[in-house]
Formats: structure tokens, sequence, C-alpha cells
């Protein structure tokens, strides 16, 4: 027998029943099915199940982050270095960006975890898996220079009051980890929003950096070219070798997990496809208007598209299933409206720079009225049966 | 020939598909009838242990219409009466006789069915057992005997992907076939034919008469997903079903007076290929199944059957017997294995890529969550339902949006409760949603 099964055999008999540690039943009931998927006899016709577990659909969404990770840690890195003015080689620049963002996925897990397990063991039901998700997209938006203190404040607000409240995983209305950040956004909007801050070496005093939303043309330039100036042409924004939060610079690692999620199904391909149309159409739209020659009104939908969060949000957010629509013409209602929204946030509201993420809760908050609008429409087309 | 096609894409590859030879089960020592698998039954016993029995001796009636007769397939003397939890009747087990007799009910001397008063032959098939054949939809209980159905759906195909060949189970009794089609047009204005695609190459005898083929996506070929595809107005939900086979015993009946016992049944098992079996109706399972490993599960359908086990018998419905294998043991790392041998409607295994078939066996494959929305159910539905939308309207209790949403629809393939991942009971909560506003209807 598998040495670990034993373990897990020998210890049951202490975390269930009349245990000394019943009310860990929930953690030591989560770290066993980790290791050993359970699979009971089914109870009830069909007696055939299809292999795919909640556990396999969020670890695909893992898998699909780990281009977008990887990349943030080295260009977290490589920005520090851009703003010592000195170039680091890629394995010192990886070093460097993971002592910033291991800590903070390592603090979000934790105490993420100590939430779930508080809930689960008092209201007594299995860990979810959601928050293995949740984990790992909350640290992705926000910046790597951002203290644990709020790392650990935010993921507090995105589990409990984004998830627990309303009954856990699957019955949460907004986007767990966007509840979180935008929690941080609104109530620490110094080391969230606009000039975002690039590590240095020791992170004392770190330098500041304009993201390229933030950036405004002066007179008689334009925005493409102002940002160029900046560094911020387009194929450093498509590659994402640019500061801004850890895991939203590159739009390329976004769309390979993106191709990813679309590929197996987990994410469903209207909402990101609907969002990036809405978001093409949009700017396209606004492009063509008269005047805001030296604002992103200006930018034009590849530069809307390559700067910012959207690409992230739309690929890994907003297809959050939970807080999503769940019927098929609400999915690319919603994706359309989210990408509309992105722009003209972006546009239209000075105040807050990047519009994704305010997009994506208003269209989350939404979604169940898109829904009943769908579903009503699909049924008057049924041939009434009552 | 119409055709009524499917978006649906849910085909897994076909392993243990059943060879299109025809053996016979042996006299079996017992035959029973069992009253699991006829739905909304309260059946009434007219019969104890120890009596003795012929062939159309009626076992019980149906509290609720005595008239419905449920009748011995055998000779002999009633062995036991099994009853299941809260004495609902499970089976009434006949030990059989060497020699058969037989009940003679009244019969008709030819297929001329529309010189007779409907009444008298809907009153002979109650009495000779074999009225419980038609079933009327929204709900599949036994027709009702007062009211006209506007459509009746003869579907060829049984509920299982790899029920008895339809080529097989009518092939010297295409006569018969043919007059059961004349009898159903003394009963209703439209008779729609249906048969699955791939089985016409063994009809080309019958293609004159099947009206409507299907894709041969399972569940396509179900009636009631027939239904949903031709339906226009909705008096047509009270439309009847029957089975050829089933009209074909009640053709038999009604020209000889005797009541037809025999049966052509299909056990598929993975990575075999077992012959048809023509056995007597109600043979045990043990002796259709035949060796038998432990760590096996029967059921009457891989999707949409019932859990049978070894000591039971066959029920008039039923077809097919399924033996599904059972991994108990707890992978390590499973949620992350690549999965080349999985069988899945997701694209989450590299299975996928593959079209070998892959092996099923009767295992949950995680724990049940909460529902997450992915829309995997909606995905599969034949009938285009929501059943994640339909399952929590039930769960808060409001049976008018579930209706709306199209809940009668619902044909019980199993295909949502199959694909979940939060592995949510879905076909067993719409089942119970259905069965509950049924009764209370009633």
């Amino acid at each position: 027998m598998n040495p670990l099964r034993k373990l897990f055999k020998s210890s049951e008999k202490h975390f269930t029943g009349s245990g000394k540690f019943k009310s860990m039943e929930p953690l030591f009931d989560a770290t066993k099915t980790f290791f050993f998927l359970p699979s009971p006899q089914n109870k009830h016709t069909p007696f055939v199940r299809d292999h795919l577990d909640l556990k396999r659909y969020m670890s695909f969404v893992i898998l699909a982050l780990l281009p977008v990770l990887l990349f943030g840690i080295y260009n977290t890195g490589f920005q520090a270095g851009l703003a010592q003015g000195m170039n680091y080689s890629f394995f010192k620049a990886f070093f460097i960006g993971a002592r910033y963002v291991v800590p903070i996925i390592i603090v979000t897990y934790a105490v993420g975890f100590f939430w779930e397990i508080l809930f689960a063991s008092i209201r007594g039901h299995k860990i979810s898996e959601g928050l293995l998700v949740t984990g790992l997209l909350f640290p992705l938006t926000l910046p790597a220079t951002i203290p644990l203190w709020q790392v650990a404040l935010g993921i507090s607000f995105g589990v409990v009051i984004g998830k627990e409240v309303f009954g856990g995983t699957g019955r949460n209305i907004l986007n767990p980890a966007l509840t979180g950040r935008a929690f941080l956004f609104f109530s620490y909007p110094i080391s969230m929003s606009g000039d975002i801050w690039v590590v240095t070496k020791n992170a004392v005093d770190g330098i500041s950096s304009a993201t390229a939303l933030s950036v405004m043309a002066p007179e008689g330039e334009t925005i493409i070219s102002t940002l160029s100036q900046a560094g911020l042409n387009l194929s450093n924004l498509f590659l994402g070798f640019v500061p801004g939060s850890i895991g939203e610079t590159s739009a390329l690692c976004c769309l390979i997990g993106a191709a990813f999620l679309m590929v197996t199904k987990i994410a469903n391909y209207r909402i990101i496809i609907g969002g990036i149309t809405g978001l093409i159409i949009t700017s396209l739209i606004i492009y063509l208007l008269p005047g805001g020659q030296d604002s992103w009104m200006n930018a034009g939908p590849l530069y809307h598209l390559c700067a910012g969060g959207f690409l992230f949000g739309i690929s890994f957010m907003a297809t959050d299933p939970v807080s999503a629509p769940g019927t098929n013409v609400g999915r690319w209602i919603f994706g359309c409206l989210i990408g509309f929204l992105t722009v003209i946030i972006r546009v239209a509201n000075p105040a807050f720079v990047e519009g994704t993420m305010l997009a994506i809760l208003f269209m989350n908050v939404f979604s169940p009225l898109i829904d009943h609008v769908v579903l009503r429409q699909m049924t008057s087309k049924r041939v009434p049966n009552v | 020939m119409e055709n009524i096609n499917t978006k649906k894409k849910f085909k897994p590859a076909r392993g243990g598909m059943p060879d299109s030879s025809l053996i016979q089960l042996p006299m079996p020592e017992t035959v029973a009838v069992s009253a699991m698998d006829i739905p909304y039954i309260r059946p009434k016993l007219l019969v104890k242990e120890n009596d003795f029995v012929k062939v159309g001796t009626p076992l019980f009636c149906d509290k609720r219409n005595t008239g419905i007769h449920y009748v011995s397939p055998g000779t002999g003397r009633i062995k036991q009466i099994v009853f299941g939890e809260r004495r609902r009747l499970k089976e009434v087990i006949i030990s059989l006789d060497k020699t058969d007799q037989f009940i003679q009910f009244d019969h008709f001397d030819s297929d001329h069915f529309d010189t007779f008063p409907k009444t008298d032959i809907i009153k002979m098939l109650q009495k000779g057992g074999l009225w419980q054949c038609f079933r009327q939809f929204p709900s599949k209980d036994t027709a009702d005997d007062t009211h006209i159905p506007p459509m009746i759906i003869v579907s060829l195909n049984g509920n299982d992907r790899f029920s008895p060949h339809p080529g097989i189970v009518i092939e010297k009794q295409i006569s018969l076939f043919k007059s059961g089609l004349k009898l159903l047009d003394c009963l209703t204005k439209q008779v729609i034919v249906s048969a699955r695609s791939d089985s016409m190459g063994k009809l080309e005898s019958i293609k004159d008469h099947i009206t409507h083929q299907v894709s041969d996506v399972y569940p396509s070929w179900d009636p009631g997903v027939v239904l949903y595809k031709l339906k226009t107005n909705p008096a047509q939900n009270q439309s009847w079903c029957i089975s050829a086979e089933h009209l074909i015993l009640i053709t038999q009946f009604l020209l000889t007076g005797q009541y037809p016992v025999k049966r052509v049944v299909t056990v598929t098992r993975a990575q075999d290929k077992k012959p048809h079996i023509l056995i007597r109706q109600g043979a045990p399972v043990k002796e259709i199944v035949g060796n038998f490993e432990i760590d096996t599960l029967i059921t009457t359908g891989q999707f949409n059957g019932r859990k049978v086990d070894l000591d039971s018998h066959m029920g008039f419905f039923e077809t097919h017997l399924n033996v599904i294998p059972d991994n108990a043991e707890e992978e390590m790392f499973g949620f992350i294995l690549p999965g080349l041998s999985k069988p899945s409607a997701s694209r989450t295994f590299l299975s996928c890529l593959t079209q070998t078939p892959k092996e099923f066996d009767c295992n949950s494959h995680g724990e049940q969550r909460a529902c997450i929305n992915c829309g995997y159910c909606t995905r599969v539905c034949p009938v285009d339902l929501a059943p994640s939308f339909i399952m929590k309207a039930l769960s808060s209790d409001d049976i008018e949006d579930a209706l709306s949403f199209g809940l009668w629809d619902c044909v019980r393939c199993g295909l949502c409760s199959y694909v979940c991942p939060s592995k949510i009971e879905l076909t067993q909560i719409l089942s119970d949603g259905i069965d509950a506003h049924y009764k209370d209807k009633q």
C-alpha cells in the first residue's frame, strides 16, 4: 500500500467521528482528497459519470495561469532592473521577481484558506476548490510592491464578503478575486492605482513608473507618440515588458491562457470573444469620433487591447462561470458589455484609469438579470408544456 | 422519410457493442413480473404465494384503474412475492413448470382492426396485460384509455445505445409489425415511426413505414426527444408512445389470443461482444448475464437504467443489461493525470484526442459541490433544457418556473448528471420534480 495512503488511513480516526481533531475534519478531508481523488459508487441513475470533476476543472484554470504567472515574476524583476538602469540577466530578474511575488501568493493562499476552512468547519461542508483559482488570480492583479498586510486584508474581504456571506463557491454574485482587488483599490489607492511602484532591490524606496493607461499626451502630441516615447510601444505592450500589476502586463501570455481555456472548454469562448469584439468595436467608434487626440480616446483598438488588464480580466476573471451568466446568449451579451464598458470607463472617467475591473464587477451584478431575460426569451420559443 | 437532426455532439466511442447474432437462453427455473419498471403504478395483488398460474393469469392490477392487468409470463406456482422499501411491490416470482399452459383470450381472425369497436380492443389489451405498452406523455404513465392521442410515436430503438437491434427483433415478424401499424391508425390520426440512422441497414423491408430517421447521437431516438422535435402545439404534449417490439406483441396477442412471452435482450460489458439473446419475458438477470465478476454493477441502461441485482428478473420494459465495473480505488493525484483512457464529454483529458472505446465505470470520480453554472448540462441536453436552472427553481420550490423552463419535456436521459463536474444528481432532481408534480395533479 502507498505509504501516504497508509498515513491518511491511520490518522483518519482522529479527525472523524469522536476523534480529537473533529473540528479540523474539513482540512483533513481537503488534504486527503487532494492526494487521493474520492470515487464512490454512484447511488442514483445514471450509474456512469464523467471523469471531469471540480478539482480538475479548477486545476485547468491554474494551468492556464502558469504562463502569466511565470512571466509576471520575470517582468517584476526585469522592471526593477530597468528602473535602476541595469539590465538583469534572465535568472537574476526571475529570482528578484520571485522574492516579491511568491510571498504575495503565499499570504493569499494562507489567509484565503484560513477563511475557507473556518467557514467550512462552522458550516460543516467540504472545502471548495474555488479558492485554488481565486488565490492565484488575486495576487496577479496586484502590483508587486503591495504591502503583505494589504494582501491579507484584500483576500479576506474577497473571500468573506465576496463569497462566503453568500454561501460559498457557486453562490457568490461577484468574482471574489476582483472583489478583493476592488476593496484594496478604493481603500489604498496610493499603492494600487495610477502610477505603479516598480520594485527596487530593497523596496524601501520604490521608483514610480507610469503604467500605459495613466499616460496623457502633452498639448499638441498624440497619445501614441507619447506612449512610444515612454517605451510603451505596441510590441512592448503585447509582449508585456512594461510596468503594471504582476499578471496583467503580457497580452501574449493572457492570450495563450485564454486559448488553452477555450480549447479545453473550461472557459466559455463566448465571453472571451464577445469581450474582445465589444472592446474593438467600441474603441474603434471612439477612435473615429473627432477630438481627444491627446487621450486614450484616440488610442485605437490595438492599444486598448494590449494595455492594462483587459485581456487578463476577460480571459480569467470574466470567464468565472459562477459570476457570469449561465445562458449562451447571456454570455455573448455579458462579454460584449464588458468590452464596451472597459473602453468607456477608460476614456470617459479620468479617476479610474483601469476600467476592466469595474466593468467586470458591474456586469457580474447584472448577469442574473441577463440570464433572467434570456431564459424568458428562450422559454417563450418552446411549445408550452405545463 | 424525414430526418430529425440534432446539434448535440455527445457521442462516446462504442465499446462493447453487441454482436448481431441471436442465441436462445434455455428455459429458466423462475420468471417474474417486476413492478419496478412500471412508472407510477400502485399495484394491487390478485394472487397469493403458492397459487397456480398459467401464462396470462393476472398477477396484479393497478389500483388507479383495476381493469388494467399485469399477467404471468409463465406456468407454475407463485414462488415468492418480493416487497421492497415501504412495502412497495418489487416482483412476483413464479417457479416454472415443464409444460406451458396458456389462458385463451378473445382474439380477432384478421387484422382489419378498423372493423371492430375501439373500446373492445382496449378492453382486450387491458385484460391481456398489454395495455401498459402504450405510454402517455409527458409523464410516460400508462396511457389513459379515455384520451384520444394526437400522435403515437413508434420507436424502433430501445432506451440504451446498445439496446437490441430493431432488425433482429422484428426480422421474422414484419407482417405483425405492419398489422400493428393498422391498429395504431384506429387509435390516432398521426402515427410516427422513428428509427436510428445506423440501424436503417437491416430495416429495408419496412423502410416505407418509417416516417422519421433520427441521428445516431444518444438519446435522439428516445420517443420523448422525437416528440420534442416534432410537436407544434401544446395538445401534442399528451401524445402516446410505444416501442416497435411491444407493438408486435400486441398484434400477436390480438390475433392469437395468447399472451406472447418471447423477448430479445442484449448484454453489454466493456471489451466484450455478446450476441443478442432470446429470452422468456421476466427471465432472471443472473442467467442472462452469465459469469459474473464481483465489483460490478448491473443496470438496465448505461445512462438511464435502473440498478438491478443478481437475484432480480427482467422487467417488461427492459431489453438491455449493462455490466459496469466498479473501480473503487482512489487514484493518487487523479485530478491532474493526463487520462488517456478516461471517458469524458469534456476536453480536459487526453482521451478526447483518440477514438478508441473507453471503459465506463460506476464511480463518481469526485465529490458533490455547489453548482458553478458551467453550462455543461445545457450543452448535452437533447431537448434544449437548462437543467441547472430547473434544478435551482425546483430547490427553491418554484414549480411554476421549473415548468415554464420546460421541465416536462425532460426525457430523463441522464446526460446532465453524467457530465456535471459538480456531481449534482440533476437527473434525479428533475425526475423527482416531474413525479411530484404529476402525483399532485392526479
